[in-house]
């Protein structure tokens, strides 16, 4: 199964602060160690919501174009790991080990796979 | 450059998605995939199938099995596309359809690339970026979402 691991924002990676090389370092090796063992598909940092921007649909589907930064949730991420594992506990085991400093956190989800829309070939 | 555009305000318990609904996303995607923008998409099976791990302050983690509370921050499934510009990829994101059960908001979020890492040389070491070394699992990736 595939999940991914989306480490969420925090006030600095907000405020644009960049990892020192020390900080790399200790992902780069992490990162290393999840493509040894065959887990990693991909993975990237995100740029702050500063940088990025919504699109919001009204009722009538309408589109509003938002640009960032977006300051009121707490959903927001700052970079994820894609990765193929046997189970939600082996990609939580992954996650536990992430490289970090401070309060933080991730949040781990399954991918929908094709076998979940079969349902799909009994309707017409 | 690299975005990825996350599906967001899906109601968590509404159910997979009808043929209808689906039918019109692929249609979609079938038109990214076309333009040549398309590097990957999945959705998200809801937040009661995931798990949530949190470090305090001394980098202790607490797993918390789901569902999260938030659900119309939650992140329903995304794209992942490569555009000349972040107008190009919001373009893209104004014409995700809408209709029941279709995403009702859309963010775009640019990657970090390499020339944002160029700061690290002046640091010492060369060891590869995390995204240098995603880099090289990206073909990987994308050869195992091709069903």
């Amino acid at each position: 199964m595939r999940c991914i691991i989306m480490g969420k924002a925090t006030p600095d990676t907000e405020a644009g602060i960049m990892p020192t090389q020390e900080e790399m370092d200790e992902m780069g090796a992490f990162m290393g160690e999840m493509a040894k063992a065959g887990v990693l598909l991909d993975g990237a940092g995100l740029k702050p919501s500063s940088k990025s921007v919504r699109v919001t649909f009204d009722e009538a589907g309408k589109p509003t174009v938002t640009d960032g930064p977006f300051t009121e949730t707490k959903e927001l991420i700052a970079g994820y790991v894609i990765v193929e594992v046997k189970s939600l506990e082996e990609a939580v085991d992954w996650a536990r080990r992430m490289p970090g400093k401070g309060a933080r956190s991730a949040d781990i989800r399954p991918f929908f796979e094709a076998e979940d829309f079969a349902y799909l070939q009994q309707q017409s | 450059m690299r975005c990825l555009m996350m599906v967001q305000g899906v109601e968590e318990n509404a159910g997979m998605p009808t043929r209808a609904a689906f039918e019109r996303m692929e249609a979609f995607n079938a038109e990214m995939e076309k333009a040549g923008v398309l590097l990957e998409l999945t959705g998200l099976k809801p937040s009661s199938q995931g798990a949530r791990v949190s470090f305090d302050e001394t980098g202790r983690p607490t797993v918390t099995d789901g569902p999260f509370g938030e659900t119309k921050e939650l992140i329903g499934g995304f794209w992942i596309i490569e555009v000349q510009s972040l107008a190009e990829a919001v373009e893209w994101a104004r014409r995700v359809p809408q209709g029941e059960g279709l995403p009702r908001r859309i963010e775009v979020r640019p990657y970090f690339e390499a020339e944002d890492f160029a700061y690290l040389q002046q640091q010492g070491s060369s060891a590869g970026t995390p995204n240098g070394i995603a880099e090289a699992q990206f073909d990987r990736l994308t050869a195992s979402v091709k069903v």
